[in-house]
């Protein structure tokens, strides 16, 4: 890959479009701040919204992609993967960055953002969540300073990190397992709010195994729109080979997913007809069943659009169970509590917001440092 | 010991001097309410609204009945909320209060989710909000008093006793001396591992409101993840080196082999 | 009450029929709850099923104004099911007096009885009297046989109300009917006792006192009354009620029950002359007799020394009602209308929106001179001239407001239903320059004086003469503040001389000059003694010099078990908790139930005063005589009555001896029980005759189909002046409502928590609708009727937004009881519909 950075035009109509979202949302968050709490649909009985449901859960599952390739590339070592280590990476540090910053505007004391790191209090999943946010978007930031550094000509620094990389990616990988799991973890405190679709004790590990299976495709879909928006030239090997993983990955998911619903529900819970059940049903189809006959088929495991397609739909099927554990399994309880959630049109500019300026941060990342034409050194 | 309350619905009349004795102990506002469709005022539970009465109209056979269920915290024996809390912002204190301290709150949040009874309530719109909830008037415990709401039923339906013991021991007898009178269950005994507050009722409390959980400590399902954490570490941390360490060798060998 | 709140434990039966203690009185419910811990059934009878009833054994619903159907045919099933308690029955009642045989029933006379005049309402009694022996003593048949003795009477009168009649006029299911009339008749055995407890849901009747009459008799057929855990209770309404009545706050008695004297009564010995009771029969105590003593001392507390024999103790000064009229709120706010007053103090209360009929209360006050508004807020009263649909600039009444300190600002006693007073301290200052209505009365007197004493006056003696010794005066002669111990002092009486024992050798000193008196047994009718009220004697009193507030104790000995703590506060007549206590034991003074004796008698004992053998224990008794088994000095229990016993046959009240079924003047049906529509003896303001528009009313009218009532809920304070300020308060009930039924609100489409008009003849109020299973539409002959239910505590000026909405007394008519003329705000008819727009 060649660097193809001078001809990433900065105003580009779809770059309007986010900047445009951006400056509404940017609005929004202000008036956040501003006036405390913007109306929300969030409410007593309802008090976790797509904020949380959507950036966060969502968003740190994209960001799988990330330690996914750290740990192929730098602990087991699989050069094959070295082109798509720091796109992979730089995504995932902008979608940590914009979890966490959407949790700055989810809580409702921003400024004690901090306080769980004096204030440790071990029995709790969200503490444990708070702590590994931080942590893995400093590993996260590390991972890809090279990149920075490069620009900044600390050539000097730079060594220092890259000899420590190794380090650094197993405890990004550490952190990430973790990290991933517990955001599962922190619907175990939910075993009578949360659908039992969903619920489960080995909620954790389900979301690690999601989490790898989407951070997969989403490097994939990353290189694919890459190609098409930075005209880069893509490498066949590469996507046929992170598809390959995808399959395995997704094969052990089904694994995962029909023993949560065999030890939990039952099968007929599935097709009980109900709001949840459909949910479940869109999640797994999309999310796991369809991709994973797809993947078995080498055809379209060996070609782009096909690739793309699976991509996809990993992709939306692992947000909409992000969604189904946070949102659609909890609005039963929240109905028997006499309410409603969906999210209003403030919540979901700030959603918007979110996906935009990561994005556009992409875009002005490959623009101006060398993020896809990175070579080993 | 352990405050406790042993709120035994039979005997509530519905006069709400609770709710609002609540209310003036705290010194709690009030919100811009309407009349109807039912009698329950505020509907709900909210961060000014510690307790209230809410009012069940039901009709079996051609028995019709009007039961006053009284909502609020259950203090539980091990509550989900303080597990919940990353901060220590809620505490179970040895009174057997669960108790906010507000200023170590960051908002999260997982308090709310996590309480299975939705107790804990945000102060929604505001640019500093607090999470509020009933504090078992950890203050007036403290002082030998008992909570304001149980000093002011005129029914005798919010017993308190220093000892939850006690009170299953009077929820019991109750129970047993009084056939047919009660749904026979001591909702709190064994719900989520036992709460504070102890409920009696002639009905199945679902049907005055009330949740159906079940009897497992709700912080013993999220901690069997932490607790899992170190040998996750350990794993990881193994598995990362060895095949950091294999591929490595390897990687050499590659070398060796091409020069 | 007869007996007292804590005594409501020691019931087997609790009756709840007119009142909603959990509501109205919810503490009550403390003791109603420890009954039925101990196997008590509780009865509510209620048009409504209201919170009490959610505790109750047995509901029973009714149709507003129908209780005298009720207890009617509660009465004939005890007495054809021989359910009385036939020894208290024979000897403690006047069931074996014979009647006059020129008496004749409703039975008879198509729903009057005799002696009857259609011109002027009202009923000449003469043929209800008793028939006397030659000795002037009722005669009497003790086998109840005779066709004239009351027993057959009220048999005779009563079995018309069978339970099909009874429900077919009430609309309660008749198995529901007879399951109230069993478990209370259950209560006709000596070791078992049934209370009732009432308040207004019986009183705001054109029947109201009749309805208490009724169950009345019920409870002297089942030997309930004196007993613990028995008796008749009016649960009593504003927290110092008891105490005002006892004071002679009402406009037809003075302090102490005494009757105010009218325009006939000439002179002192007239007034006593006619006012007391006499009797013969040397077994009563006819405690009444004693009139002349309690009037006698009663003016000399007033009048100090200007009240000497010469001038007839100041009897002139008395004010005197004229002939025939009578002064209650109904008459005087229809006097105000008719422009007959110049100025009015409403003091402590709010017309505009507790009096019935508010609408022409409200138009009545626009036409005065001048009001003053005695109050701790300003209210729909005091600014009446700003109310809704009120041009301030035709209003030409000026309005004084005066800021009144409120309950917890003064110290002074509290009167609670049980008869206790209890002494409150002062807990804060006054705020905002506000003064304690003692002190404003203080004020006011002063200044009075002042104008009678600089002007002159046509009569300036009741004012000049008045004794005002409540505290130190200032320069100027005014009392600087009023101290409440001196009132309460004043009221408990003192001896003016010293008072000696006649009958003892040598005279024993009983009270010396200047003392407090000890008790009402040692007031005298020859100026010697002088005392405020006679019940409250021994309130505040002196013994061996030292002076004892009773009303202050605080202890807490339970002696009997019964809960009568009597050295807790201090209790009249005599500290005594249960009245009538003497119809508590046999003749031969043993307690009915030894389990739960109020009084017994301890033959061996030597009484302490006496030094002879046989003293009452345990509650202080209705006198110390021996039980009636001794033939020589044993006394009636009734001592309050003339004849000493119980009076099934109550020929004293204005609309018959026995209570009849009439129905309320505003009503769905025409009366099933006889001819006669509504009570004969009411006062009409409205009829063939004439009237003002403003009082007219329609009944069986299909224009105002429903049923209405009106209530209070626990959550608000009578017109909610003291209440819905308070946000917390407000916030639990925010607006004017109305319970209609499910089948009602299905008929007319509304849905619960909508908006509506309520409509009657007279006004109409907008109110949220509370779609209910709580009230159900009646059966009643064959059709079905609605009933509806409306709490009377808002008014246009709080909240401030009119989000409140407006007082349902705009619904309401002028009408009122035969006996007492409270108005009829518990059964009138309305109109339900969905509020437009
Ligand atoms: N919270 C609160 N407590 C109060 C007051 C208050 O305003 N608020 N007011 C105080 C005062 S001044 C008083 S006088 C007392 C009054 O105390 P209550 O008499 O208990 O008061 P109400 O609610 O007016 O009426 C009682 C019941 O009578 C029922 N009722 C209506 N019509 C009939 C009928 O024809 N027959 C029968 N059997 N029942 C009928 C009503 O449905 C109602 O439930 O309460 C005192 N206590
Ligand atoms: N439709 C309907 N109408 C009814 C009834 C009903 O059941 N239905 N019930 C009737 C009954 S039982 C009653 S008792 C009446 C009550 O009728 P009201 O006495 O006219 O009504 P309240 O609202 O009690 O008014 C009392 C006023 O006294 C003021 N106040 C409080 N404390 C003090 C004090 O210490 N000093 C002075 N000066 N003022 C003070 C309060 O602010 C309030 O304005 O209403 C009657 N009206
Ligand atoms: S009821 Fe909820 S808020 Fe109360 S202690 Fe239990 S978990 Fe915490
Ligand atoms: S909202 Fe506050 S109290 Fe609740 S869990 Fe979060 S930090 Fe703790
Ligand atoms: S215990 Fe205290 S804080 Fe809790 S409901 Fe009762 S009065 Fe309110
Ligand atoms: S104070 Fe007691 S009786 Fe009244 S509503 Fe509350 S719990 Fe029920
Ligand atoms: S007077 Fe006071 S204590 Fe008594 S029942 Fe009414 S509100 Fe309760
Ligand atoms: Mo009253």
């Amino acid at each position: 890959m060649k660097p193809t950075n001078n001809q990433i035009k900065l105003f580009t109509p779809a770059t309007i479009g986010l900047l445009l979202v951006i400056i509404f949302g940017a609005y929004t968050v202000l008036m956040r701040f501003k006036m405390g709490d913007i109306h929300t649909n969030m409410q007593d009985d309802f008090p976790w919204g797509i904020w949380i449901g959507f950036n966060v859960l969502g968003g740190v599952a994209m960001a799988g992609g990330g330690f996914v390739t750290a740990s192929a590339v730098y602990l087991l070592n699989m050069k094959k993967y070295k082109p798509i280590a720091r796109p992979a990476i730089l995504t995932a540090f902008i979608g940590y960055l914009l979890a966490a910053s959407s949790i700055m505007i989810d809580i409702g004391h921003p400024l004690r953002v901090w306080h769980p790191v004096v204030m440790w209090q071990i029995q709790s999943v969200m503490f444990i969540v708070a702590i590994h946010v931080l942590l893995y978007t400093t590993v996260l930031a590390l991972e890809s300073s090279p990149m920075f550094l490069e620009k900044l000509k600390l050539d000097g620094l730079k060594t220092i990190v890259e000899k420590i990389m190794v380090g650094i990616a197993l405890f990004g990988t550490l952190l990430s397992v973790l990290h991933q799991s517990s955001l599962g973890a922190v619907y175990l405190i939910v075993p009578y709010k949360l659908h039992t679709l969903w619920y489960s004790s080995i909620l954790p590990f389900s979301f690690l195994v999601s989490a790898v299976m989407m951070g997969l495709c989403m490097v994939s879909f990353l290189m694919i729109l890459s190609s098409r928006f930075f005209k880069c030239s893509l490498n066949m090997d590469i996507l046929t080979g992170l598809a390959r993983g995808a399959l395995v990955t997704a094969a052990f998911y089904l694994l995962v997913k029909t023993y949560i619903l065999l030890s939990g529900p039952g099968l007929s819970a599935a097709f009980a007809g109900s709001m949840e059940s459909r949910m479940y049903l869109l999640e797994m189809s999309v999310g796991v069943l369809i991709p994973l006959f797809l993947l078995l088929l080498p055809g379209i495991r060996n070609s782009l659009a096909g690739i793309l397609l699976v991509d996809i739909l990993v992709i939306c099927g692992v947000i909409i169970n992000r969604l189904n554990v946070s949102i659609f399994g909890m609005l039963r309880q929240a109905e028997e509590m006499g309410v409603q959630y969906s999210p209003n049109g403030n919540e979901i500019i700030i959603s918007l917001f979110m996906v935009a300026v990561g994005a556009l941060l992409y875009k002005l990342a490959v623009k101006y440092f060398n993020v896809l034409s990175y070579e080993d050194v | 010991m352990e405050a406790s309350f042993l709120v035994d619905m039979t005997k509530c009349i519905g006069c709400r001097g609770c709710q609002i004795a609540c209310k003036q102990w705290n010194g709690n506002k009030t919100d811009k309410t309407k009349m109807g469709p039912k009698f329950t005022n505020p509907v709900k539970l909210n961060a000014k609204t510690y307790t209230n009465i809410d009012f069940f109209e039901s009709v079996n056979g051609d028995k019709l009945t009007y039961d006053f269920a009284r909502n609020g915290c259950f203090h539980c024996k091990k509550p989900a909320c303080v597990s919940a809390c990353p901060v220590s912002a809620l505490v179970k204190t040895k009174e057997g209060s669960v108790i906010y301290r507000a200023e170590r709150c960051i908002g999260c949040r997982y308090c709310m989710l996590g309480c299975p009874f939705n107790i804990p309530k945000f102060e929604w719109g505001t640019v500093f909000p607090k999470i509020q909830k009933c504090t078992f008037c950890h203050d007036r415990l403290l002082e030998n008093k008992i909570p304001a709401c149980a000093k002011t039923c005129p029914s005798g339906t919010i017993h308190f006793a220093d000892g939850i013991e006690n009170n299953l021991k009077e929820a019991r007898r109750r129970l047993s001396e009084n056939p047919g009178k009660y749904f026979n269950h001591i909702y709190g005994e064994k719900e989520v591992g036992g709460t504070s507050v102890l409920l009696l009722s002639s009905v199945p409390l679902d049907q005055i409101g009330y949740q159906k959980v079940g009897d497992a400590v709700i912080p013993d399902l999220t901690w069997k993840y932490i607790g899992g954490i170190p040998a996750v570490i350990g794993m990881v941390l193994a598995a990362g080196i060895g095949s950091w360490v294999i591929t490595r060798r390897n990687k050499n060998m590659d070398k060796e082999d091409n020069s | 009450m007869t007996n007292h709140w804590i005594d409501f434990k020691n019931a087997d039966v609790i009756l709840v029929m007119g009142a909603n203690p959990a509501e109205n009185h919810p503490i009550s419910m403390k003791w109603i709850m420890k009954a039925r811990e101990k196997g008590a059934k509780l009865l509510v009878v209620d048009p409504r099923f209201t919170r009490t009833a959610t505790k109750a054994d047995v509901y029973a619903s009714l149709r507003s104004g129908t209780d005298i159907a009720f207890l009617g045919g509660m009465i004939r099933y005890i007495l054809q099911n021989n359910l009385y308690f036939m020894e208290y029955v024979a000897n403690y009642t006047n069931a074996s007096f014979l009647v006059n045989p020129d008496f004749k029933g409703a039975g008879e006379l198509n729903g009057l009885f005799s002696g009857y005049d259609e011109k002027t309402r009202k009923y000449d009694k003469k043929s209800w009297s008793f028939q006397m022996d030659d000795k002037g003593i009722a005669k009497k048949d003790l086998t109840l046989k005779d066709p004239n003795c009351v027993f057959q009477l009220l048999k005779k009168h009563y079995s018309r109300y069978s339970a099909e009649k009874v429900s077919s006029i009430t609309g309660t299911p008749k198995d529901k009917l007879l399951e109230v009339y069993k478990a209370y008749a259950s209560t006709g055995r000596p070791n078992r006792v049934g209370t009732e407890l009432y308040a207004m849901g019986w009183t705001q009747h054109t029947v109201g006192t009749q309805n208490i009459r009724a169950m009345t008799i019920i409870q002297m057929l089942l030997g309930n009354i004196g007993l613990a855990g028995g008796g008749i209770n009016a649960l009593r309404g504003e927290s110092n009620v008891q105490g005002s009545t006892d004071h002679g706050l009402l406009f037809h008695i003075l302090p102490g029950y005494l009757p105010s004297p009218s325009a006939a009564l000439v002179d002192l010995k007239t007034y006593i002359e006619k006012l007391t009771p006499k009797t013969k029969d040397p077994r009563s105590v006819n405690w009444w007799g004693n009139r002349g003593k309690y009037i006698t001392s009663y003016l000399k507390a007033i009048y100090g020394d200007k009240a000497t024999t010469e001038n007839d103790f100041a009897y002139h000064c008395l004010p005197k009602i004229d002939e025939g009229m009578n002064a209650s709120w109904l008459n005087l706010f229809d006097q105000m209308y008719k422009e007959k007053f110049e100025g009015f103090f409403a003091w402590g209360q709010n017309p505009a929106c507790s009096g019935a009929n508010a609408g022409k209360v409200r138009t009545a006050l626009g036409k005065l001179k001048w009001m003053v508004n005695v109050n701790l807020f300003d209210n729909e009263t005091g600014s009446f001239w700003r109310g809704p649909g009120v041009k301030p600039a035709d209003i030409q009444t000026e309005v004084f407001m005066l800021p009144c300190a409120s309950s917890l600002e003064k110290g002074g006693s509290i009167s609670n239903s049980g008869r206790w007073a209890q002494w409150r301290e002062k807990a804060i200052e006054p705020v905002g320059g506000s003064k304690t209505d003692s002190d404003i009365m203080n004020e006011l007197y002063f200044r009075v004086r002042q104008l009678y004493l600089k002007k002159g006056g046509k009569f300036p003696e009741p004012i000049l003469n008045l004794t005002w010794n409540y505290g130190p005066k200032g320069k100027d002669g005014k009392i600087k503040e009023v101290n409440t111990h001196l009132v309460a002092k004043e009221i408990n009486g003192y001896y003016l001389e010293d008072l000696y024992d006649k009958k003892a050798t040598p005279p024993k000193l009983l009270g010396k000059k200047g003392e407090l008196c000890q008790t009402f047994v040692h007031l005298q009718a020859d100026g010697t003694t002088a005392c405020g009220n006679w019940i409250y004697s021994q309130s505040y009193t002196q013994k061996e010099g030292k002076i004892i507030n009773m009303m202050a104790r605080r202890k807490k000995d339970d002696p009997t078990g019964l809960g009568m703590f009597p050295e807790w506060a201090w209790c009249w007549p005599v500290n005594r908790r249960i009245i009538y206590n003497r119809a508590s034991v046999n003749m031969k003074g043993e307690p009915w139930d030894p389990k739960r004796a109020v009084i017994k008698w301890n033959a061996d004992k030597l009484d302490k005063n006496t030094q002879k053998p046989g003293v009452w224990e345990g509650d202080v008794p209705d006198g110390p005589a021996p039980p009636m088994a001794d033939e020589k000095t044993g006394k009636y229990p009734f001592i309050m009555r003339a004849d000493g016993m119980g009076a099934l046959f109550g020929p004293g009240l204005a609309d018959g001896p026995f209570p009849e079924h009439y129905e309320p003047l505003e009503c769905p049906l025409p009366n099933m029980m006889s001819k006669q529509q509504v009570n004969p003896a009411v006062k009409m303001f409205f009829d063939a005759k004439g009237g003002l528009k403003e009082d007219s009313y329609v009944s069986c009218d299909i224009r105002y189909p429903y049923v209405a009532t009106t209530y209070r809920v626990s959550e608000h304070w009578q017109t909610g002046v003291l209440t819905r300020h308070l946000p917390w308060l407000l916030e639990m009930v925010p607006q004017q409502f109305v319970e209609i039924s499910v089948e009602l609100a299905r008929e007319k489409g509304i849905k619960s928590g909508e908006k509506v008009t309520v409509s009657s003849g007279r006004n109409q109020v907008w109110a949220i609708a509370i779609v209910t299973r709580r009230f159900k539409p009646f059966k009643i002959g064959g059709s079905t009727v609605h009933q509806v239910g409306l709490p009377w505590c808002f008014g246009w000026q709080y909240p401030e937004d009119g989000s409140g909405g407006d007082s349902s007394n705009l619904l309401t008519s002028t009408i009122g009881d035969a006996n007492t003329m409270i108005p009829e705000t518990k059964a009138f008819m309305v109109n339900v519909e969905k509020a437009k727009g």
